[in-house]
Parts: C-alpha cells; structure tokens; sequence
C-alpha cells in the first residue's frame, strides 16, 4: 500500500494538529498566523489531489478506495475548506479560540474527505460522524450568542437522530448482505430485493441522509442552524457538508443498493419536488439573508437530488458538476454575508439581526467589491448564462429532459424561475436602495475568499468543459459500463 | 480575415463596461457614442462586404467551447439578421445623440446598460449555436430590467418584475424546446451538438409525433411572447409606456422574437407533424394581434401607451407574414421588422421630448403644439403617416407585402387583418389632431422645441424611413433572397 495516496488527508490532519499545538502558545492577538498556516495547508492538499488526479487505488482491505469519483469530490471539500479558512481569519481575529475554529474546520474536512474515498459503510459513516462532531462544535462557536447556541443544539439533536436512523438502516443491509462493503453489497444485493429488509433499510437509509441534504421534510434544522451559525460555520455546512451528505448518498444508493432502485428512485422524486419548491417558495418570504440562503439552499439540494431519479450518466455527471459549482456559490454567499455581518457589528456592537437584508442597503456603494462578488454569487445560483450555476443547471435539467422526465424538468425550470425573485431581490438591496452608511474598507480576508469564489463560479461557467469532463468521468465510477 | 461579428458582439459589451466606470454624464455619453459609432462603422463594412444573392450564413466564425456537449462557439450572419444588425447600429448611436443633453441620476449605468443590450442584441441575431443563443437572449434581459426599474415612471417596479417574469418564463419554455431538439438530435446521430443550422436540419429526420410538435411548439412560444403577439403581450403595454424613452426604443430594437419565426421556426415548420395546423396557430395570432392591438390603441388616452399597443398591432403582421409561407409575404414580414424600429423610435422619442417638456402624455391635455414645436411636428407628422401605411414610406411597403402575399394562402386572415388598417389611420390621425393640432391649450406653460441632438437624432431617422421607404432594395433584397430560400423548403415539401 502506496500510503503517499493519502498525502492530501496526512496534510490536513497535520496542519490541523499543528495548528492547535501552535496555538496553545500565542497570545491571542497573534494566532492570525494560524488561518494563514490552515489555509496554507489546505491548498498544499488541494494541490496535491490535483497533481494526483488519474490515480485508481483500493487501500486498507479495499474500504478506502481512490477513484475519479473521490478525488473529485475531494477537490470540492477542499476548495470549500481553502474559503473557510481565509474567510475565517478575519472572522476569528482576536478571538481566544483561534486554533480550535481552524482544527474543527480541517478535521471536518479530513471526515468529508473520507466520505468521498469510503468503500465501506462502517468507514464512511466512522468518517461521516468525524465530519458531523467537527461541524456540530463549530456551528456553536459563538458561545455567548443563543443563536448560535440554539443552532447548534438543533443541528446536534437531529444530527444525532439522523446518525442514528442511518446505522440502524446499515446494519440492515448487513443483515441481509453478510457485508458492509459496498461493491460486496451491489453484488449480493439479490437477497435485499427478495427480504423485506431491504425496504426499510431504504426507509431508513432515506431518512437519515435526507437530514443530512437537508431534504424537506427532513429539513427543520437547517434554516436556523444556518442562520444561526456564524456565517463562515454556515459556508461550510451548505457547500462543504451537505456535499459529503450527496457523495454519501450516491456511494450508498447509486452503487450499493441500485438493485433497488425501484423502490428509491420515485421516493427521491418527490423528495426532490418537494423540495425545491418548498426551498423556493419559503425563500421569497425571507428578510433574513442567512435564512435565505439556507432555502435556496433546500433549493439547490432539490435539484442535485434529480440525479437520483433520473440516474443517467449525463444527469449523474450533472448532479455532480452542480456539486462543485454550488459549492463555490452557497460558499462565496455566505461569506460575502459574513463580510456584511462584520461590518454591521464593527458599526453597531448590539444589533439583533446584522443580517437583515435592510443591511444589504446600498452596499454597492459601501463595500463595492463585496457586493459584486455576491451579485456574481446569487445570479450564478439563479441560473444566469455564463456563470457556474447556469452551466450546472444546463447538464442537469437537460439531461432530465434526455431520460424523458420532462414534468420533472419543466417543475425545475419553474422553480428556477420562481428563485430569481428573491435573488434580484438582494441584487435590487445592495444596488437600487439608497443608504445614509458611508464606504467602508473591505475586510482584506474576505475579499479574498470572495474573489477567489467569484472566480471559480466564472471560470466554471466560462471555460465548462474540463469540469463537465471531469465530472462525467467521475460519475462513469458510479455506474461502470453506463446504466 | 478579422473576427469581425465578434467585434461588434464584444465593442458594446467591453464599453458598457467602461462606460459604468465613468464619474461624469460627459465621459459617459462620449464613450456610448464611441461605441455605438464603432459598432455602425463595422456594420457599414460588413454590409459592403455582405452578399445579398445568396441566402448562406457568412461571416462565420466556429470554435469548440464545451465539446462533450456539443457547444460551440459559431457565430454567422445570414439576410435574417443582417438588416436587424443593421437597424440596430444605425439607431442606436443616434440614441445616444437623442439623450446627450439629458440629466438624469448614475448616467454612466445609464449608458452602459444601453450598451450592454446593444451588445446582447446583436449576439442574438449574430449566434448559431443555441446555448450562445440562448445566453444572448436571456442577456437582452438584464439590462431592460434595470434600465425600466431605475429610470422607470410611476409604475415601474411593477412594469420591471412583470416584463422580466413573463418574458424569462417564455425563454424557459423555449429552452425546453432547444433540449427536445438537441436530445432528439443527440439520439438519431449519437453525437451531441447544439448548432442551430445543423439541429433545424436534423429535425426533420426525428420520429413524427406530437413529441415533434411540442419541440416546435415550445420554441415557437418563447418567440411570440418575446414579439409579442396577442394573447401573450400584456406585459408590453406596461414595460414599454413605464420605460424611460430610451429604453423604450431599446425594447423596440429588440426584434429577437420576430427573427427567431424567420430564422428557427419556418424552415422547421413544413417537418412537423401537422405543418397546417402550427400555420393555422401563427396565423389566428397574428391577424388577432392586427386587430385587436388596433382597437387598444384606439381607446387610449395616454400616447405612449396608444404608441405602445400599436406596436402589437404592427407586430402582428410579422407573425401573419411569416405564416403567409409566399415569398413576397415572408420578406414583407421581415421589412415589417425592420421599418417597424425606425418608425417605433421615433413615436416613443416624441412621446418622451413631448412628456420632458409639457410634463404630460395625456393627448386631451395637450393640444396645438405643432405651433411651439415645429421641428418635431414635422417629423412627427411624417412618422406616423409612416406608421399608419402611407405609400412612400417604409410602413406601407411591409404592410401591402404581407397582406398581398398572405391573401394567397391565408384569404380569411387578411380579411381580419385588413379591418385594422381604417381604426389605425384614425388613432393615428385623431392622436396628432388632439395633441398636435388645433388650439394651442395655454395651461401647458413654456413648452420648448426639440434641441440640435434630438433633432438630429430623429431627423436621420426620418430621412431613412423616406429613403427606405422609396428604395427599399438595399434592404429588402438580402430579405427576399432568405425568404425565396425558405418558401422553396417549404414548397419542396408540399406545404
């Protein structure tokens, strides 16, 4: 066993080591330096995935698997972590627990990272509740705001629940199996589709990662977890951990138990009717940005979820290139959120809700990089040409149209319509409303994970086919040999 | 040779965005004028260099952009689009001039969203591949819509959500159509492509069905909301009459809907399953749209919205021409198109210099004015003369090809369409009496005429509309040259 291909996940476990070693020793308004060192980490891993791209390995009795598949989604939990970690160097200055926010962020990472590689249930839910701990402490970090408090105990409780209600429908699999390999399970899975066990270990295996995506109407937790979480924590829950929860699921329901795909598939339909329109429709009420974004959110998980009802190699391709552009838009939103939330609170200590949409008032003027980074952001969620989002929704809903799910795709396509209400609304806030603030110097952190998203979401959008490429080779592991 | 359709898509674009980074009205204005000036310049050659006798995409430029998916980068223009090309870089220049002694708040957005949908207009008439089609497209969007919800009227917020809603739910509709095509492509030659030219030849060889219909249905829909023909034009009335004037002849320019009928629809139409009955569907709207936007137009008080509805009645002929399936009415329909932007341009920079300087459009409250502004009585005057058909002008030339031509193949519709032609000379006729002529009533204070931009703007225009209208060959042979190619795909197929 070649342990070098583990190299990007030893980088991060040992930064994220490093950095809380570093930090015991620093006063604490010198443990700047520690974003700076957890970013630095973070890119040599991106930059040793990529270089290693093209690598097909099994590692450790064939459960950890290095595939196409893995390594992609590996890059996008990375480029997630590579925004978190700039963006929380401003939102951490001068805060005395520096090193736990970056240790939390890059251990969840490595658990996300595993997900992505796991070929076997026992490792992937081992690397799933890694993930979960991590996100559960940061979500709240801010221990004297009860919201956060308050998102963190919800998104602990039903994080709990759903860890629960997933082991409990492995080990029905492993009832009927004898295995939690999941290439030994897809094999064997003719004893699934004859026992009755393998209906409820889908009930169950459904629910659980429905929490997880944040699929109504498993979805209660995640507008106020989002909400309440700071917005640098909320970046990474809805680009970075919500993807983990995606991979999960295709790893379990597109590979181990495709042989049941009669009895998933139409459930994951409604799932994902329900809820893109829910996400959607909820979302035009919103006066809270994080909240918005938390249902756009539900939204955008809603139409990544067609991949699992139309189950193409086109429309799989598709559902994960949207992964990736997703998350660099629902992460660059969050952070542009956070910049705007830092800069209410460096104005007005007490306010209640720095992240009301009134606060987005003028921001054009105020903090013009900001705001074009954000308007770059919700155009690229809306589906606007030439951005990563449109590009994604373009093999995505095409692709239901190829399979012949029209209704499907038309019910996208109207929501789709539905959600540039409230995006042209944030547009219309930070443009079109005056404001009596005065510019303000953009925090230079911020700026930078803004821009380095807002380039992403171009670039995707601009120059589409070596992502589109690399994501149907990616989606070419789910199902080899087409479907 | 040099890329020259990429030029004139990317020089407006590339200045808009120069033009937001401008402090000053003055810097602003110069650098729209600029653009605008360079865009005609590369038009005026192309034109030259343009050949009218066949009816060939040329000009053309091809680059893989998404291979996997077949997009690529192909852009050409063909005698469809080249007299909208033209229309556009000819006008908006002279729009620019026709604001230049404006004041108004942010004029370098201003500006920038006049170039930008220049730019965005263009790459509509000049793409052939659909997914930059459809880029395009949606791009005329954006501008519009901040360009009514900023300097809009009173209601332009509604006006602004309204368009951009009802238009963006017909292009969705029409992207449906595009993926049925380039599936039903994809399926019958195994490699995927979304090239314009080559899907419309493909359609004909998919399975026969109501699957086909439904593609052609489908993007038919997203081109007559986009014209709009009746009953989809509601949102019209309120974007075109809340829009600042030089928005509103920004919508006029926006000719994508007509050109898709001429350029996507028709030679698609004798390959579907029920040809008749789609010729039937164009038909029924257009003549409805003659009429009943003639009516509208009658009953209205305020004259930007009389201007506004009988836009829909004009429009209306570009649909009964193109279902006229005869050469003559085909080509009519496309000079329709093209006469229509310069006449439209001029009714709505009236209605606006009218409402700047007496602060209301209400033809009742008006009256007399020709005796305080003479310059733009007389362009007014000739304007609508146009607008209502008088021979000599353009008008009459669009609207006696398509109703001769389509009297052929469509007798019972021309009659319909034919009722309209006396209720639009009297709302033409009876707006210049009641706002231009008689009286001169005194409440409406110091009323001042039309300043050297403006008259120059709108004097150019006129002279073009007189010109065009006794010669129209520079034009309209580019026109009949696509048209005779259309009608004898449709003729090779019996329909």
């Amino acid at each position: 066993m070649d342990i070098m291909l583990l190299a990007p996940e030893i980088v991060i476990a040992v930064t994220g080591l490093a950095v809380l070693l570093i930090g015991l020793f620093l006063p604490t308004d010198s443990k700047k330096v520690l974003g700076y060192l957890a970013s630095l980490g973070v890119l040599v891993a991106l930059g040793l995935t990529i270089s290693s791209l093209g690598t097909e390995a099994t590692l450790f009795n064939n459960t950890v698997t290095i595939d196409a598949l893995s390594q992609y989604f590996k890059i996008v939990f990375l480029v997630v972590a590579l925004l978190f970690s700039i963006a929380g160097i401003k939102y951490t200055e001068g805060h005395s627990h520096t090193e736990e926010f970056f240790t939390l962020g890059l251990f969840g990472t490595i658990g996300m990272m595993f997900v992505a590689s796991a070929n076997d249930l026992m490792v992937l839910f081992v690397a799933f509740e890694l993930a979960s701990l991590a996100t559960y402490a940061l979500a709240g970090f801010e221990k004297k705001n009860a919201k956060s408090l308050e998102a963190a105990m919800k998104y602990f409780i039903i994080g709990s629940l759903s860890a629960a209600l997933m082991l409990l429908g492995i080990s029905y699999v492993y009832g009927a199996t004898g295995t939690t390999s999941i290439p030994e399970i897809a094999a064997n899975s003719a004893t699934l589709v004859s026992s009755p066990m393998g209906i409820v270990a889908v009930v169950l295996l459904l629910a659980g990662f429905g929490f997880k995506i944040a699929l109504v109407p498993f979805h209660m937790w995640a507008p106020d977890t989002y909400q309440g979480s700071p917005s640098v924590v909320s970046a990474l829950l809805a680009a970075g951990s919500k993807k983990m929860g995606i991979v999960a699921a295709l790893k379990v329901f597109v590979v181990a138990l495709i042989a049941l795909k009669a009895d998933w598939q139409i459930a994951f339909a409604i799932l994902a009717v329900i809820t893109m329109t829910y996400g959607n429709v909820v979302a035009l009420k919103q006066t809270s940005v994080k909240r918005m974004l938390a249902y756009s959110s539900l939204a955008q998980a809603g139409y990544i979820t067609m991949a699992f009802v139309v189950l193409t190699p086109l429309a799989l391709g598709g559902g994960i290139f949207y992964a990736l552009s997703h998350g660099f838009m629902k992460a660059g939103a969050f952070i542009a959120t956070a910049a705007v939330t830092y800069m209410v609170l460096s104005e007005n200590k007490d306010s209640a809700d720095p992240d009301h949409i009134d606060n987005f008032r003028g921001l054009g003027k105020r903090m013009p990089i900001t705001a074009l980074c954000m308007t770059i952001f919700v155009f690229a969620l809306a589906g606007i040409p030439l951005t990563a989002g449109y590009m994604s929704k373009f093999v995505l809903f095409s692709s239901t149209i190829q399979a012949g799910f029209v209704w499907l795709a038309v019910i996208a396509i109207l929501n789709s319509a539905i959600s540039l209400g409230y995006y042209a609304k944030i547009v219309k806030y930070m443009y079109f409303l005056p404001t009596d603030g005065d510019k303000v110097s953009e925090p230079f952190p911020y700026t930078i994970a803004l821009i380095v998203a807002a380039i992403g979401v171009l670039a995707i959008g601009f120059w589409s086919e070596p992502f589109v490429h690399w994501a149907m080779e990616a989606a070419s592991v789910l199902i080899p040999g087409g479907m | 040779m040099m890329p020259i359709l990429s030029m004139i898509v990317l020089i407006p674009l590339i200045f808009a965005a120069l033009a937001l980074f401008t402090k000053t009205k003055e810097q602003a204005r110069v650098i729209a004028l600029a653009g605008t000036v360079i865009v005609l310049l590369l038009t005026v050659y192309m034109y030259f260099n343009f050949d009218s006798t066949i009816a060939d995409n040329q000009f053309e430029e091809l680059a893989q952009w998404v291979p996997s998916l077949g997009i690529t980068y192909h852009l050409g223009v063909d005698g469809i689009a080249m007299p909208l090309i033209l229309l556009n870089a000819i006008v908006l220049p002279l729009l620019v001039l026709f604001t230049w002694n404006d004041d108004r708040k942010s004029p370098n957005k201003f500006y920038a969203l006049i170039l930008a949908t220049e730019g965005a207009v263009i790459g509509v008439f000049t793409a052939l591949d659909f997914f930059l089609f459809y880029v395009f497209w949606e791009l005329t969007l954006i501008p519009l819509f901040f360009m009514v919800s900023i300097w809009g009227g009173p209601n332009k917020h509604k006006a602004a959500i309204k368009f951009f809603i009802y238009t963006h739910v017909a292009s969705l509709v029409m992207l449906l159509g595009i993926f049925g095509l380039y599936f039903a492509a994809w399926d019958l030659t195994g490699t995927p492509s979304l090239d314009i030219p080559y899907l419309i030849g493909q359609f004909q060889f998919i399975e026969s069905g109501i699957a086909k219909d439904m593609i052609f249905l489908a993007l038919l829909f997203g081109f007559i909301v986009k014209i709009p023909s009746f009953p989809f034009h509601s949102w019209l009335p309120d974007a075109y009459t809340e829009a600042p004037t030089a928005g509103s002849v920004l919508f006029v320019m926006l000719k994508i809907g007509g050109y898709g009928l001429f350029k996507v629809m028709l030679p698609m139409l004798p390959f579907t399953a029920s040809p008749n009955l789609m010729i039937t569907i164009m038909a029924v709207l257009g003549s409805v749209s003659i009429l009943y936007g003639a009516f509208l137009a009658l009953s209205q008080k305020d004259m930007k919205r009389m201007v506004a509805y009988s836009s829909v009645s004009h429009m209306g002929y570009v649909t009964l021409g193109a279902a006229g399936l005869i050469s003559l009415s085909v080509s009519g329909a496309m000079f329709q198109q093209f006469s229509h932007g310069l006449i439209m341009s001029i009714m709505f920079m009236s209605c606006g210099v009218i409402n700047n300087t007496t602060g209301t459009r209400i033809m009742n409250n008006l009256g007399g004015l020709a005796q305080k502004m003479p310059k733009l009585a007389v362009i007014m005057v000739l304007t609508f003369m146009a607008s209502l058909g008088l021979p000599g002008l353009t008008g009459f030339i669009a609207e006696v090809s398509v109703l001769a031509g389509s009297f052929v193949n469509l007798p019972s519709y021309v009659i319909i369409a034919v009722m309209a032609i006396v209720i639009t000379a009297a709302y033409h006729l009876w707006a210049l009496q009641r706002a231009m002529f008689g009286v001169y009533n005194e409440k409406l204070g110091t009323v001042t005429d039309i300043n050297v931009f403006q008259t120059f703007s709108m004097g150019v225009i006129a002279i073009l509309i007189v010109y065009f209208g006794l010669h129209p060959t520079p034009v309209l042979d580019m026109m009949i040259t696509n048209s005779d190619h259309i009608v004898s795909l449709m003729a090779a197929m019996g329909v």
